[in-house]
């Protein structure tokens, strides 16, 4: 019984972290139809600005505020200068964020150096409590608590705001959208803002969490963000929740039950939704026209 | 039958190549040139697919992978002779074969974001497994093995890699030039229009990973014997983005493109590094060519041979004189969709 909460409690951390990334890249692709092969690349950079940020004020807030603000004006500089001029082209789109994710981590090296950087929990959120036998570690359920927090507010300002209105309509169809007057280029760029952001977010999250921050992470948890955004339907928010739990909790029990295969699980996933369920599993919309 | 000028550069340039080593025998170029060559395939192979047929992949280290590991395996594993280096030449052409064959049937029917992501998801599947089968790959330490006594000349193998390089050439442009070939241009051009046509895209398309994938696997077999070392490394992301970053710089649908792409690739690769020995800047040398990759899909999508042909082509056609027809001249803001 213990042990089945343990193994919850880490797949449930998991799968928030690789929500908050597979979030923005979710959004991005349901309003502009943009695969962000980057995404991975403004994780990383998110987790190094905030550690640094961090390390140097000694605040982990502010590590966090610096975090997202890096990955909002990567976004900015990314939408301008390498997404505007390949909307509507697949091909370019991937070719183009695949080089970029490149550079980013590459830029990782110049700037931060080469070797991966420790990182240590601040102390109000280190150590753990114990219920029984359950330990819980402090971190993770923050992180928990963070991920649902999160998912709260987009689904409120999604569901209940004007702003949240036109970035469903810009889904649905962004030429009625344009037509009703949204000027729909503008809605790209900050949706695209955000989503970096988050992702910015969920890499400086991660930091603490895994103890060593590292360039090469970014394309590991992109990876892992795809596979959410694939099982759980592209553009669906609260699908990509679902799924997110889903890969953490899955990730979480087989690395116990079934070490070999626990690396292998997500592919299978996804290899398996890809087959029998293209437009994913927990889609409501009709399917996209393709 | 009549002799083209295409025929005759390329006779001559292959024989140049063959001359080469006898007027200047100096030990780097022979190795910089022999590794031109494979990368020269391997970029050919690629093209395969994104030139021709116009799908994005993620996951060509695999074949590459599967060629070097076969190879190196069963010359470690087994006596290191030529009959088994040719033997396992073979061996890894037919399962990166079975592979691509599998693997494209499963995941081909998809859009190009879904099959650029599984075909990541894939190769970063075989990486684990080569990482965690550490009784046969030493995992990410990998292992030495010996070369067949006769590649112990770095020259034998030279000329080895280069007629190998002559033999992929002529097969992939004949291949491209056959009736598949052309309806693998239809289906880039317009998938949904050679299906109304009567064709069965995803019969094509899978053909083309197929053969895509075994030329990849000969690449990576000779990688490896030329390096006699083999790790994880040959599978690893890099591998996809050299073949991917060769091709679209030396000039996608092209077959001269991706091994112009990979001269200058490997060259730039070679010189840079010996620059970095002055100027640390340059051991991230992947930036520059990361920047240099983002440039040309966004200015010269159709990279150096394609430029060089639309350049040509607008000086025939003036020297003609016939101005007013421009539909003669390729469309100007043509780009691989």
């Amino acid at each position: 019984m213990e042990l089945m909460v343990n193994l919850m409690i880490n797949g449930l951390a998991t799968g928030m972290l690789i929500f908050l990334l597979a979030a923005g890249l979710t959004l991005i692709f349901g309003l502009m139809d943009v695969l962000n092969f980057a995404h991975g690349g403004l994780f990383v950079w998110g987790a190094y600005a905030g550690i640094f940020t961090y390390m140097y004020t000694e605040s982990f807030l502010i590590g966090i505020l610096g975090a997202i603000g890096t990955g909002a004006l990567l976004g900015l500089i990314t939408e301008k200068l390498i997404i505007t001029p390949v909307y509507g082209n697949h091909i370019q789109q991937i070719l183009i964020t695949l080089g970029l994710m490149l550079v980013l981590q590459e830029m990782i090296k110049v700037v931060f150096g080469p070797n991966g950087v420790p990182v240590k929990t601040p102390s109000y959120l280190a150590g753990s409590w114990e219920i029984g036998d359950v330990i819980i570690i402090k971190y993770r359920l923050f992180i928990i608590v963070v991920g649902f927090v999160i998912f709260g507010i987009f689904q409120y300002m999604l569901k209940r705001t004007k702003i949240g209105l036109i970035v469903r309509a810009g889904v649905q169809d962004k030429d009625m959208a344009q037509a009703l007057g949204i000027h729909i280029k503008q809605v790209f760029l900050y949706v695209f803002m955000v989503g970096a952001a988050l992702a910015a977010l969920s890499g400086m999250l991660m930091a603490p969490y895994s103890g060593v921050i590292y360039a090469e992470m970014g394309m590991e948890y992109a990876i892992l963000g795809f596979i959410v955004v694939v099982i759980g339907g592209m553009g669906s928010f609260s699908g990509s929740l679902l799924a997110a739990i889903l890969v953490g909790l899955a990730g979480s029990f087989m690395a116990y039950y079934v070490p070999v295969l626990s690396l292998a699980v997500n592919m299978i996933l996804m290899a398996i939704v890809l087959i029998f369920r293209p437009q994913g599993l927990f889609t409501m919309r009709k399917e996209r026209s393709t | 039958m009549k002799i083209t000028l295409q025929q005759i550069s390329f006779f001559l340039i292959l024989a140049s190549l063959v001359i080469l080593p006898f007027v200047n025998d100096s030990r780097t170029l022979i190795i910089l040139l022999t590794q031109i060559f494979i990368f020269g395939i391997l970029a050919m192979s690629y093209d395969i697919l994104l030139g021709y047929t116009g799908i994005v992949s993620f996951g060509h280290a695999m074949f590459f992978g599967i060629g070097a590991y076969t190879t190196a395996v069963m010359l470690k594993q087994m006596d290191a002779t030529l009959t088994m280096f040719l033997l396992s030449i073979v061996t890894g052409m037919f399962f990166a074969g079975m592979i691509s064959f599998l693997v494209g049937l499963l995941t081909l029917r998809l859009k190009s974001h879904f099959f650029a992501m599984l075909t990541l998801a894939f190769s970063g599947l075989f990486l684990v497994v080569a990482e965690k089968w550490r009784s046969v790959t030493y995992g990410n330490d990998g292992f030495t093995f010996r070369a067949p006594d006769i590649f112990k000349e770095r020259i034998t193998f030279y000329f080895f890699v280069l007629a190998c390089l002559a033999v992929i050439f002529i097969a992939l442009y004949r291949f491209v030039n056959s009736p598949t070939g052309r309806i693998l241009i239809a289906v880039r051009e317009n998938e949904q229009r050679t299906k109304s046509l009567g064709f069965n895209t995803l019969h094509y398309k899978v053909i083309a990973s197929v053969v895509a994938g075994i030329v990849a696997s000969l690449a990576g077999s000779l990688y490896s014997l030329s390096l006699r070392f083999v790790n994880t490394s040959v599978l690893t992301m890099d591998i996809t983005l050299d073949a991917l970053l060769m091709t679209i710089i030396g000039g996608v649908g092209t077959l001269v493109g991706p091994l112009l792409g990979a001269g200058v690739i490997e060259y730039a690769q070679h010189a840079l590094s010996g620059l970095a020995r002055d100027y640390p800047i340059f051991e991230r040398w992947i930036i520059f060519f990361g920047i240099l990759y983002i440039l040309a899909v966004l200015f010269f999508p159709k990279g150096i041979i394609g430029s060089l042909r639309m350049l040509f082509w607008k000086w025939r056609s003036r020297r003609k004189g016939n101005k007013k027809s421009p539909a003669a001249l390729p469309h100007k803001k043509e780009r691989f969709e």
